[in-house]
């Protein structure tokens, strides 16, 4: 295993992701410059410029052409990869928490906070043409003040999944614009929603300490990884029956705790049997998001250091041997 | 005029309407009771016993002159208007006259606004010392009425039906003689009724089985603070806001519960026939309160109660070992009761001027007790045997600050570990003392004469431990930063030798095992705090751990296994649980509890089996090993197989939903190409057509050749 740190951002990472083909990974960070790094070698490509608060969300299309970001600064952005010039703003109301490219390429869904007397709404757009972002095709109000934490599209671009801060997962209709199923298998934030290569499965990673592989068509939980620590991010290998979730103790408790204590490693556990077989040391805060790389060999963990060295990042990437 | 007589005509016409009957209809049965229709009413009617109840009798005045009487009255007045309001008071004046020198009779009534005033007068007055010769004797008027109507017949009360509460013992019944133990895990406190707020914790007991435990209670919310085992193991104690329940059997079914608010502690007597509970909060809210109360178990009755107790540690009352008598420490006196009476020994405590502090022994009804130093008076430490009050041995012990007194489990032995001190002065109300050495007086107590060695420690001891069975003692000792073990052997009329002795040493705590021979050392609530395991008969270290953090360890009662716990009363919020382990350190379990509280194992009534047939055993114990070998070694491969079945049960049911999904997957594949321009992406190098491949360079290391 040959670890490679990417470094440049200057603050806590919020979330990567691989392009389709691997090549590229996309990260967001709450600094304000999302960024695309060669996946080979850890070169930066470029930056996205043009947000002003921290940015909780970034995905790219299939096709590698656009990139859509939401931030703090309650944008929702779209750029030209390869230019990386922006394509379209919108400002809604509140932090646009998370942003998705649907299977198609054609649509994004994106949702805001609830914060402020705003609602948590979830927007669809149709974006072929970059100036339609704003014009959602459709959007939803989520109910009481049950913010959606992450997002995921179902089965050819049908249903939409959504993650609550409240643990509760939730399955939309887009034909109808109305809910399908709710389960509440988890009792906490739920940080992070990652579907298995072809998507007909998603892994959570919550608060609650546990991340738990769900159905994607009818939100069946079908296994459970139990940690000591609250998940920030889970993963599951492409090619092999493996599940990687990082996480740590919160940033507020790790100043005052012993590095030892922190469990900051990454672990992997077995898809099947739900044990855990190995983990991976190496961090000295916790895991932000962690992605896996298409063909399976990488995994890429992003954590940040604690505060006693601030405005460093850290993010590594494991070659599975 | 016509037309007025019409008028006139239609006014009586509409007088004449008939008017609403409100006689009853033939027939009917007024079936309305009058409490029905006012009830609040009738419940406000007066009584016969309405005021006679807030009447009270007080007898035993003293006989005064009529001068002096207005000067009784208000000695009266202020004795009993502490508890309600007086409403009238009545001297009754018999054969008064005018030159009769008595100015009253002995008797005479108050009124009270209401009957719980007069209960309460009753209740607290009665007995009351005016002076020296007149006691008040004070009744409710309502009690002539009571014992006037007592019947004749005596009818003997009908014997309660006898609760069979199962077999209490069944947990010692157990084949493979696995040990049960509770866990005890933190609920979220809720605010409660009255600003208060109300934990309730969640039990669980368990039975320590080979591979895995087995259930045996689950109880949400069971207890609102801990459980206590009764010391033979028979009953679980759960800790409740209005007092103390019992549990037993083999589905943990109440056997007694003992009302007692906010009782906070507990203590069995050492046979479990009586449970002494104590409520401290108690002493702050009522006049005359039960801050001490001791129960029958089987019965639930109430033996005896304390209302004020003298500041002394916990156990208040400490028992003797056969249930047969417990004792309290006073100002400057001992107090001995005998049970089942509940009265003083003999109608008297001893008075022992100066008692610091006292100790039953384990095995016999002695009891020790020590006396502190005065001027030229040396401290004392007597052996008192019980009910004779004969003095067994008694030892002065000069230049002593303080004394503690240590049994040995089974009785042999009474170490007396004595604090002396070469320099002292008074500073106000404290005395401090400089120069510290340390003694300990060993007290042969199966010898003749009960001989006495003592043994001179220079460094403060932190922690001393007998070997329960066995002639060892362990003891912490030294500065901070260096820190030593050694372990004493008494030997028969022997001064005590140093075994052996480990140096530089991080420990706090020692942890004799319940059979002795084993020893466990641990620095507790430190981090990173260190346990060593050391078998004592040759002193080897069998095993040391260094755990995160440690804050109770607890031998199981055959001390074949321990448990490590990290609790989190002590405010942790992460990584609390507990780790079983074996008597030689090794891990068996590690388990993380949410919110664990604490773990305890359920005692064991001490061994039937005679002294010499143990013995027996031991030394035969390699014909008995075999067969406990081969039924672990099956057990584990049944265990075995048992994962290896469930693992190809999970694995199958896994494949099958996989493939029923992966078909779905297969026959939306037309619909995936549509959504991506015909573009095959199900896998990375499936778009053969549209791929193109850089070769890019990357420096992976540099080397300079150094040319100079």
């Amino acid at each position: 295993m040959k670890p490679i740190m990417l470094q440049g951002h200057t603050r806590a990472i919020t979330q990567i992701k691989y392009n389709r083909e691997g090549d590229l990974l996309f990260s967001a960070a709450k600094d304000h410059s999302p960024s695309i790094w060669y996946s080979s070698n850890g070169e930066r490509l470029g930056t996205f410029d043009g947000h002003n608060g921290a940015v909780w969300c970034i995905d790219v299309d299939w096709k590698s052409t656009r990139a859509i970001t939401g931030g703090g600064d309650m944008t929702v952005r779209l750029w030209d990869v390869e230019t990386g010039a922006c394509l379209n703003e919108v400002e809604r109301s509140s932090s646009v928490r998370t942003c998705l490219y649907s299977y198609s390429g054609n649509m994004v869904v994106y949702s805001t906070d609830y914060a402020m007397s705003q609602p948590c709404e979830i927007f669809y757009a149709d974006v072929r043409d970059p100036s339609q972002l704003g014009e959602s095709v459709t959007r939803a109000t989520v109910a009481d003040s049950d913010k959606v934490t992450s997002i995921l599209w179902g089965p050819l671009d049908e249903t939409i999944v959504t993650g609550h801060s409240s643990g509760k997962l939730t399955q939309w209709d887009l034909k109808t614009n109305k809910i399908v199923t709710t389960v509440e298998d988890h009792h906490a934030n739920i940080n992070d929603m990652q579907p298995s290569k072809d998507g007909t499965m998603f892994i959570t990673a919550s608060k609650d300490k546990t991340s738990k592989l769900f159905d994607t068509e009818t939100l069946e939980c079908l296994k459970t990884y139990k940690t000591e620590r609250p998940v920030n991010s889970a993963t599951i290998s492409p090619n092999l029956d493996h599940v990687v979730l990082g996480g740590g103790q919160e940033a507020m408790d790790v100043t005052r705790t012993a590095t030892s204590q922190g469990k900051f490693e990454s672990r992997f556990f077995d898809l099947v049997y739900e044990e855990e077989f190995a983990r991976v040391k190496g961090h000295f805060g916790p895991i932000n998001s962690l992605a896996f790389h298409p063909g399976g060999r990488h995994v890429r963990v992003l954590g940040w250091f604690s505060l006693q060295t601030p405005r460093r990042n850290f993010r590594s990437s494991y070659e599975m041997t | 005029m016509a037309k007025k007589k019409d008028s006139v005509d239609n006014g009586t016409e509409q007088q004449k309407e008939p008017e609403p009957d409100f006689s009853d209809p033939e027939g009917f049965v007024d079936d309305i009771p009058d409490e029905q229709l006012c009830g609040d009413l009738l419940r406000s009617k007066p009584r016969e016993t309405d005021g006679v109840e807030s009447v009270i009798v007080v007898d035993g005045l003293p006989l005064v002159d009529r001068d002096r009487l207005d000067k009784l009255k208000t000695v009266i007045r202020k004795i009993f208007s502490r508890f309600g309001v007086i409403v009238t008071e009545h001297y009754a004046q018999e054969n008064a006259s005018e030159n009769a020198p008595n100015g009253n009779t002995t008797y005479m009534f108050i009124e009270y606004s209401n009957a719980a005033n007069a209960l309460e007068a009753v209740k607290q007055a009665d007995g009351y010392k005016v002076d020296k010769s007149h006691t008040l004797c004070v009744n409710l008027f309502t009690d002539f009425e009571k014992y006037e109507s007592i019947p004749d017949e005596w009818h003997t009360p009908e014997p309660q039906p006898y609760k069979d509460p199962g077999n209490l013992l069944y947990y010692i019944m157990e084949p493979d003689a696995y040990d049960q133990y509770a866990i005890v895990t933190l609920g979220i406190p809720k605010a409660g009724p009255g600003g208060h707020t109300v934990q309730a914790n969640d039990i669980q007991v368990w039975c320590n089985a080979i591979p895995e435990p087995t259930e045996v209670l689950d109880r949400v919310g069971g207890t609102e603070t801990i459980v206590k085992w009764s010391p033979l193991g028979t009953y679980m104690a759960t800790f409740h806001a209005k007092g103390v329940a019992l549990w037993g059997g083999e589905k943990f079914e109440k056997i007694n519960r003992f009302a007692h608010p906010n009782a906070e502690f507990i203590d069995f007597s050492p046979c479990e026939r009586y449970i002494i509970t104590f409520s401290p909060k108690a002493e702050r809210q009522y006049d005359n309160p039960e801050v001490l109360i001791i129960w029958e178990v089987r019965t639930g009755a109430k033996k005896r109660t304390f209302s004020e107790i003298w500041k002394s540690p916990w156990p208040i009352l400490k028992w003797s070992q056969d249930d047969k008598y417990f004792a309290r420490l006073g100002p400057d006196m001992l107090s001995i009761y005998e049970t089942p009476s509940f009265r003083l020994l003999e109608n008297k405590s001893l008075k022992i001027p100066g008692v610091r502090d006292f100790s039953w022994s384990p095995s016999d009804n002695i009891l020790a007790y020590w006396v502190a130093e005065e001027k030229d008076v040396p401290a004392r430490v007597t052996l008192l045997e019980i009910p004779s009050r004969v003095e067994i041995r008694a030892k002065n012990l000069f230049s002593v600050a303080d004394c503690r007194m240590h049994w040995q489990k089974s009785g042999d032995f009474l170490c007396v570990k004595v604090d002396r001190y070469t320099k002292f002065r008074k500073e106000k109300h404290e005395t401090k003392y400089s120069g510290m050495y340390y003694n300990f007086e060993i007290f042969h107590m199966r010898e003749k004469q009960v001989p006495v060695d003592s043994t001179e420690i220079k460094e403060p001891i932190s922690a001393f431990a007998w070997e329960p069975i066995g002639h060892k003692f362990a003891i912490i000792h030294g500065e901070q930063n260096n820190i030593s073990v050694s372990f004493y052997g008494v030997k028969k009329g022997d001064t005590p030798t140093l075994l052996k002795k480990f140096e530089k040493r991080r420990f706090n705590t020692l942890f004799w095992s319940p059979q002795g021979q084993f020893i466990i050392l641990a620095c507790l609530k430190s981090a990173e705090g260190p346990i060593e395991f050391i078998d004592t008969s040759d002193f080897t270290i069998m095993n040391t751990l260094m755990p995160e953090l440690t804050t109770d360890i607890e031998w199981d009662p055959t001390g074949r296994y321990v448990v490590a716990g990290v609790s989190a009363w002590t405010g942790k919020v992460s990584d609390t649980g507990y780790s079983l382990l074996t008597f030689q350190g090794k891990s068996l379990r590690k388990e993380r509890v949410d919110r664990f509280g604490n773990l305890f194992w359920r005692p064991r009534p001490p061994c039937l089996l005679p002294h010499a047939k143990i013995k027996e055993i031991k030394k035969n114990l390699k014909n008995y090993s075999p067969q406990f070998e081969t039924k672990d070694r099956m057990r584990h491969s049944k265990a075995t197989m048992e994962i290896l079945r469930k693992r190809e049960e999970i694995i199958n049911a896994w494949k099958e939903y996989r493939e029923k999904k992966q078909e779905q997957y297969a026959a939306q594949k037309k619909q995936r190409l549509l959504l991506r321009n015909h573009i095959e992406t199900d896998e990375l190098d499936s778009d053969k057509a549209s791929m193109q491949e850089e070769i890019i360079e990357v420096l992976v290391k540099e080397e300079i050749q150094d040319t100079e």
